[in-house]
C-alpha cells in the first residue's frame, strides 16, 4: 500500500519505483504503441520512399534523388508552393487581424454578448466541404446574394472561383468565416486582462483605442502569437477548401478523370497538399509524393519548432518551472 | 440440404482454383510481357463478375442491359454493374486492391498508364489463345487501346467528334451552310452571339474555353493538325497546329472578353445534364461527340440541329475527326480473370450486342462489321459520325505513359494563354514541351 | 501557467446587461456604434446559411435564378435529397466512424493524458513534446506510408484506417485532455493517494469525475472532427461509393446526382446541423474547450 504513496518516489525505493514506471507504462502503452505506428514508421517510411519510384503496382525501385531533382523542373510544384505561400502570408494576417477585430468588438459588447458569440462562432462547427459549398452559392456571378448586393452599386461581382485572381481570396473569404474558433480563444484572453490594469491606463488619461493598443495588445500577444502559428499551420494543409472550391468551380462534374480539374482554375488553388494529393493518388507516383512529404514535414517541424519555443518560453515564465 | 453443401465445395474449390492462377499472373508479370491466360469458365459455372463503368442514368440502364446480354453464353453468371466510377476511381481501386473484374474506362487518356503500368494485364494471351482477328477494328481504335505494342484494353464502341449547330439560330442569322473553314467558323461564331446591352453574353456563338465541354485539346488537334509528338518527343511548339490552335482560340476569347466569357460559362449546366448549354439555346456551334444526339433526342426535343465535319485550318483536311472510346480492360487483381475475358470479348465483338448498345446510347460500333450492319439505326445528324468513323482520317488519342497529365498542361496553357498572360506563345508551348517530356522522363516508362 | 489555469477563465458566456449611463451622450453613442457593428457582425457571419436555407427550399426552376426568396416553400425537398443520393448509408458511415473514432479516442487519450499531467516521470516533457509535434503534422506527410500498409492490409476501401488510431493515439486529445486535468489541483489526486488509492483508481474515482466538462469538450471536438473530415474519406473510401461518409458524399453531390442548387444546399444544410445541435446542448464545453486550445501552454 505504501508504494502507491506520492506521485514521486522517494529515491532507494526501488520496487515502489519499478511499480511507478509500470504504471506510467500501462497509461502511455497505447499512446506510445500509436504513436509509433502511425507518426514514428510512417515518417521514416516517407523518407525512404522519397528516393524510390513506387506505384503500388511494382515494387518500389530505388532511384536516388530523381523525385529530388525532378522538383526543380516541376511548374506545376513551383505553383502550388507559391499558391500555399500566399495563403501562409495571406490567410494567416487576415485571419488572426479578422479574429482579433472580431473579438475585440464583442468584448466590448454590453448586451447580446451570448447571441453574437454563438453566431459568430457556429460557421467554423461547420463541415469545412458544406461551407465551401455555402460560399460558392452564395458568392456564385450570376445571381447569387452577393452579386445581387454588388449590382445594387453597379459594380460586377468578381467570378470568384472561375477566376484565377479571385479563386484564392475566395478561399480566403471561407476560412474567416470558419475562424470562430480563434476569435473565442482571443476573446477569452481580452476578457482575462485584468481590470486594473484599464483603470490605471483610464487614470493616464488614455481613450479607448490607446487602451486596446496599450494595454489589451501586449496583454494578450501570446495569444496572438497563438493564433499567427495556428494559422501558418492551417495555410500549410490547406486541401477539403482547396479541393472542393476547384472542383465545384469547374463546372466539370462529368466526374471523368476530375484530376484535371484540381486546382480550377488555372491552378490558383492547386495548394502544396493538394498536388501531394495528386500525384500520390491520383497519379500514384508515390515516391515523388513522398519527396513532397518530406518537404512539407520539414517546414511544418520549422513552424513547430516556433510554437513549443513559445509555449516552453510562457510555462518557465509563468509557472515558475515545477514539473521540472 | 447435400446438394447446397456439394455446390458450396465446388465453389470453394473453384475459387480456390483462380486465385492459383491469378497468383500465377502476378507472378510472371513484372515485365508486362508474358503471362497466362486464365482459362474460360464452364458453360454453367455460378459466379459474379464486378464491372465498374462511368456511366450514370439514362446510359447506365442501357450498358447494363447489354451487359446482360452475356447471360445468353453464361446463364450463371451475375454481373454487378457499378456506374460513376471514373479513371480515378479506377486507378485507386486497382492500388488499393478494391478491383472490378472488368473496368470501362470512358477516356483513353490514361490507356499507356495501365498498360505499361501493369494496371491492366496484357491481353495478348487471351488474344492468341482464342485466336481473335483484330483486323475487325479500325486502326485509329486499335491504337488508343495499346500501348507500345502491348495491347491492355478492347474497345466498347467509340466515339467520333464533329460539329454539332443549331440550325434555327443559323437561320435567324442567314447562315445557309455549316462552317468548314476556321475563317468561316470565326464568322458563324461572331452572327450568332447576342449580347445584353451591358455586355453580358446571351448566347455565344462559339464557346472556346479550353476545357469546358468537348474543347479538349486532343478533340481539337486533329482539325488544327496539330502534332503531339516527334520523334519521341513532345512536339507542340515544332508543330504549326498548335500555334494556330492558340491563336484561333485567343481571337475567339478576345471577341468574346475573357471576363464576360468567364461570367458566361459560369452560369452553363454541366456536360452530361440536361442543362448542357447547347440544350438551352445558349451556344450555337459546339464540338461534340455523337452520344449528343441521344441526349438532344431524349433531353431537348425542342432544339434543332445539324452535324457536320468539325471546320479545318487546311481545307485538305477538312472530313478529319477524333475519335476515342470506352476502353475495357482486365485490372490486375480481378478475381476472375477468364470470365472477365469472355465478358469483354462478348462485348467487343459480337455484333447483335453491338448494334443495340451503339442504337441505344448513339455510339459508333468499333466494329466494321456492326457498322455495316443493316440494324444499326442511322439517322441523318448520327450519319455524320459514321461516315467519319469509316473515313481514313480518323485520328486516335496521344498515348502517353503519364497519363492525361500532358492534357492537363495543354489545357492549363490554353487557358492562361487566351487570358492573355502569356507574352511569347512560342516560349510557352516550348515550355509545356519540356514539362511533359520532363514528366515522361520522370515515368521511366 | 497552470496557475491562472487553477481559477476558472473568465465567465465568458456571461451577458451583463449595464444599460448606459444617461449624463454620458459620448458614451451612449459609442454604446450604440459598438453594439451596430456587432450586430452587422452577427448577421455577416449568419446571413450564408440563411440564403443556404431559402434555396433549399427553392423549386428546381427557381433555384436557377437569381431569386433570393422562395415563391414557393419547397419543404418536401429535405424529404426528397433521400432518394436522390443513398444518403443514409452515408449518414451510417459517418455514425460508423465518428462514434467509434470518438469511443475510441477516449480509451486511449484519457490515461495518457493523465500520465502527462499528473504522473511524474522521465521523458514525460519530450512525450508531451511529441504529442505537440503529432498534433502540427499535416495529414499528408504521412500519407504515403500508411496507405502503403492499409492496402497490404487488405482495408482500404473501408473506414477501419481511419478510426483504429483513435483507439491508440490522438494527439490532439492528448494534449486537450491535459490541459483540462492540469487545472485539477495536484492535492486531490495526492489525497487519494494517502487514502489508498491506486493510479487507476484515483484517474477513475477522482480525476475523470472531476474533469468531465473537458472530457465532454474533447470528445464533441473529437465527433465533429471526424464527422467533418474530407481528407481521411477521400482518401481511403474514394472509390468505394457504399463507404462513403456524408462529408465525402457532399463534395460530389453537386455534380454526380443533382445539378440544382436547391437540392445540393438541402444536403448542405443537412450536414451541418449536428455541428448546430451539439453547440447547442453543450455550448460552454464547447466554448471552455475551444479556449484551452489556444491560451495554456
Amino acid at each position: 500500500m505504501t508504494a502507491t504513496l506520492g506521485a514521486r518516489p522517494a529515491p532507494g525505493r526501488g520496487r515502489a519505483r519499478a511499480r511507478h514506471r509500470l504504471t506510467v507504462l500501462g497509461f502511455m502503452a497505447p499512446a506510445i504503441i500509436g504513436f509509433v505506428l502511425f507518426f514514428g514508421y510512417p515518417l521514416i517510411a516517407t523518407v525512404v520512399f522519397s528516393f524510390t519510384k513506387y506505384d503500388l503496382i511494382n515494387a518500389p525501385e530505388f532511384n536516388g534523388l530523381d523525385n529530388y531533382t525532378y522538383m526543380f523542373k516541376d511548374p506545376l510544384l513551383i505553383k502550388a508552393i507559391t499558391n500555399t505561400l500566399w495563403f501562409v502570408v495571406v490567410l494567416t494576417i487576415a485571419r488572426t487581424v479578422f479574429a482579433l477585430g472580431v473579438a475585440s468588438v464583442i468584448a466590448r459588447l454590453k448586451s447580446g454578448v451570448g447571441l453574437i458569440r454563438t453566431l459568430c462562432y457556429l460557421p467554423s462547427l461547420a463541415p469545412p466541404v458544406a461551407a465551401t459549398l455555402v460560399f460558392f452559392m452564395v458568392l456564385r456571378p450570376n445571381g447569387g446574394p452577393v452579386d445581387n448586393l454588388l449590382g445594387v452599386f453597379g459594380i460586377d461581382s468578381p467570378l470568384w472561383f472561375s477566376d484565377p485572381a479571385w479563386a484564392k481570396p475566395g478561399i480566403t473569404a471561407i476560412m474567416l468565416w470558419i475562424s470562430g474558433d480563434l476569435m473565442i480563444i482571443i476573446l477569452a484572453a481580452i476578457l482575462d486582462v485584468p481590470q486594473e490594469q484599464y483603470e490605471a491606463a483610464e487614470l493616464d488619461g488614455a481613450g479607448p483605442i490607446r487602451r486596446w493598443w496599450h494595454v489589451t495588445l501586449p496583454t494578450i500577444s501570446p495569444v496572438l502569437l497563438f493564433g499567427i502559428v495556428n494559422s501558418v499551420i492551417l495555410a500549410l494543409q490547406l486541401f477539403t477548401q482547396a479541393v472542393v472550391a476547384g472542383s465545384a468551380g469547374s463546372g466539370a462534374a462529368d466526374a471523368t478523370g476530375s484530376t484535371k480539374y484540381l486546382g480550377f482554375p488555372d491552378n490558383s488553388t492547386l495548394t502544396f497538399p493538394v498536388y501531394l494529393y495528386t500525384q500520390g493518388f491520383r497519379y500514384f507516383d508515390m515516391g515523388y509524393a513522398a519527396a513532397m512529404a518530406t518537404v512539407l514535414f520539414i517546414i511544418s517541424f520549422a513552424v513547430t519548432i516556433v510554437l513549443v519555443q513559445r509555449m516552453r518560453k510562457n510555462s518557465t515564465a509563468e509557472e515558475g518551472g515545477p514539473g521540472a | 440440404m447435400r446438394k447446397h453443401t456439394r455446390a458450396a465445395l465446388l465453389c470453394v474449390a473453384a475459387g480456390m482454383a483462380t486465385a492459383l492462377t491469378l497468383t500465377a499472373c502476378a507472378a510472371g508479370k513484372g515485365g508486362g510481357a508474358s503471362s497466362d491466360a486464365a482459362a474460360a469458365p464452364g458453360k454453367d459455372d455460378k459466379l459474379t463478375l464486378t464491372v465498374w463503368s462511368n456511366y450514370s442514368d439514362r446510359e447506365y440502364e442501357e450498358v447494363t442491359k447489354a451487359l446482360k446480354t452475356f447471360n445468353k453464353k453464361f446463364p450463371n453468371i451475375e454481373i454487378k454493374h457499378e456506374g460513376s466510377q471514373d479513371d480515378d476511381k479506377i486507378t485507386a481501386g486497382i492500388r488499393s486492391g478494391n478491383t472490378p473484374d472488368v473496368a470501362l474506362s470512358f477516356t483513353t487518356d490514361n490507356i499507356g498508364q495501365f498498360c505499361s503500368s501493369g494496371a491492366f494485364q496484357p491481353l495478348k494471351p487471351y488474344l492468341d489463345r482464342d485466336k481473335v482477328d483484330l483486323n475487325q477494328i479500325s486502326p485509329a481504335v486499335r491504337e488508343y487501346t495499346e500501348y507500345k505494342g502491348n495491347r491492355c484494353a478492347m474497345p466498347m464502341l467509340t466515339d467520333v467528334y464533329a460539329m454539332y449547330y443549331n440550325t434555327g439560330m443559323f437561320g435567324e442569322a442567314g447562315i445557309s451552310a455549316p462552317p468548314k473553314t476556321l475563317d468561316e467558323l470565326f464568322e458563324a461564331a461572331k452572327k450568332l452571339t447576342k449580347k445584353a446591352p451591358n455586355g453580358d453574353i446571351l448566347v455565344a456563338g462559339y464557346l472556346p474555353t479550353m476545357g469546358f465541354y468537348a474543347n479538349r485539346p486532343t478533340i481539337l488537334a486533329p482539325s488544327f493538325g496539330a502534332e503531339w509528338e516527334k520523334d519521341g518527343k513532345s512536339s507542340l511548339a515544332s508543330s504549326p497546329g498548335f500555334t494556330e490552335m492558340m491563336t484561333f482560340q485567343k481571337k475567339l476569347v478576345d471577341f468574346y472578353g475573357f471576363d464576360a466569357l468567364e461570367r458566361f460559362r459560369a452560369g452553363l449546366g454541366q456536360e452530361y445534364s440536361a442543362d448542357h448549354a447547347f440544350h438551352q439555346g445558349k451556344i450555337a456551334i459546339m464540338m461534340d461527340g455523337e452520344y449528343r444526339t441521344a441526349f438532344l433526342k431524349a433531353q431537348a426535343p425542342q432544339i434543332k440541329f445539324g452535324t457536320a465535319p468539325f471546320p479545318t485550318w487546311k481545307p485538305a483536311d477538312y472530313g478529319t475527326a477524333f475519335t476515342t472510346g470506352t476502353i475495357m480492360g482486365i485490372p490486375k487483381g480481378a478475381k476472375n480473370p477468364g470470365a472477365a475475358w469472355e465478358l469483354i470479348k462478348h462485348l467487343s465483338f459480337d455484333t447483335d450486342t453491338i448494334v443495340d448498345l451503339s442504337n441505344a446510347i448513339k455510339n459508333v460500333p468499333s466494329t466494321k462489321a456492326a457498322m455495316e450492319s443493316p440494324k444499326l439505326e442511322v439517322d441523318e445528324q448520327f450519319k455524320t459520325f459514321i461516315d467519319l468513323a469509316k473515313s481514313d482520317k480518323l485520328k486516335g488519342n496521344p498515348v502517353t505513359p503519364i497519363g492525361d497529365a500532358h492534357i492537363k498542361a495543354v489545357t492549363d496553357f490554353a487557358v492562361s494563354y487566351t487570358s492573355g498572360k502569356v507574352p511569347d506563345l512560342a516560349a510557352g508551348l516550348k515550355e509545356v514541351d519540356k514539362n511533359i517530356d520532363d514528366q515522361i522522363a520522370k515515368s521511366g516508362k | 501557467m497552470t496557475a491562472t489555469l487553477a481559477k476558472p477563465p473568465v465567465d465568458v458566456t456571461a451577458d451583463p446587461e449595464q444599460p448606459p449611463r444617461k449624463r454620458d451622450i459620448g458614451g451612449f453613442l459609442n454604446w450604440v456604434a459598438t453594439h451596430a457593428i456587432g450586430l452587422a457582425l452577427g448577421l455577416m457571419f449568419a446571413t450564408p446559411v440563411v440564403f443556404v436555407f431559402l434555396t433549399a427550399v427553392m423549386s428546381d426552376d427557381q433555384a436557377f435564378t437569381a431569386d433570393l426568396w422562395p415563391r414557393e416553400w419547397h419543404w418536401e425537398n429535405f424529404v426528397e435529397v433521400f432518394d436522390k443520393a443513398p444518403l443514409f448509408q452515408y449518414l451510417i458511415n459517418s455514425l460508423t466512424y465518428s462514434l467509434l473514432a470518438t469511443a475510441g479516442m477516449l480509451i486511449s487519450s484519457i490515461p495518457a493524458a493523465y500520465a502527462l499531467a499528473k504522473l511524474q516521470w522521465r521523458g514525460r516533457n519530450l512525450a508531451f513534446l511529441l504529442v505537440i509535434g503529432a498534433m502540427m503534422l499535416p495529414p499528408q506527410v504521412v500519407a504515403v506510408p500508411l496507405y502503403d500498409t492499409w492496402s497490404s492490409l487488405g482495408l482500404t476501401g473501408t473506414l477501419w484506417p481511419l478510426i483504429v488510431p483513435y483507439f491508440l493515439f490522438d494527439a490532439f486529445s492528448i494534449f486537450l485532455l491535459r490541459q483540462f486535468m492540469l487545472t485539477i489541483p495536484q492535492s486531490y489526486v495526492d489525497a487519494a493517494r494517502v487514502d489508498g488509492c491506486s493510479e487507476f483508481q484515483a484517474l477513475v474515482r477522482i480525476i475523470v469525475p472531476m474533469a468531465k466538462p473537458g472530457i465532454a469538450a474533447t470528445a464533441l471536438f473529437c465527433f465533429l472532427f471526424t464527422w467533418n473530415d474530407y481528407f481521411g474519406p477521400l482518401l481511403y473510401t474514394g472509390e468505394v461509393k457504399d463507404q462513403w461518409t456524408l462529408s465525402l458524399a457532399l463534395a460530389t453531390f453537386k455534380g454526380m446526382h443533382i445539378v440544382q442548387w436547391n437540392s445540393s444546399m438541402a444536403v448542405t444544410f443537412l450536414t451541418m446541423i449536428p455541428a448546430v445541435v451539439l453547440f447547442v446542448f453543450a455550448q460552454k464545453s464547447f466554448v471552455k474547450g475551444i479556449t484551452f486550445t489556444g491560451v495554456k501552454g
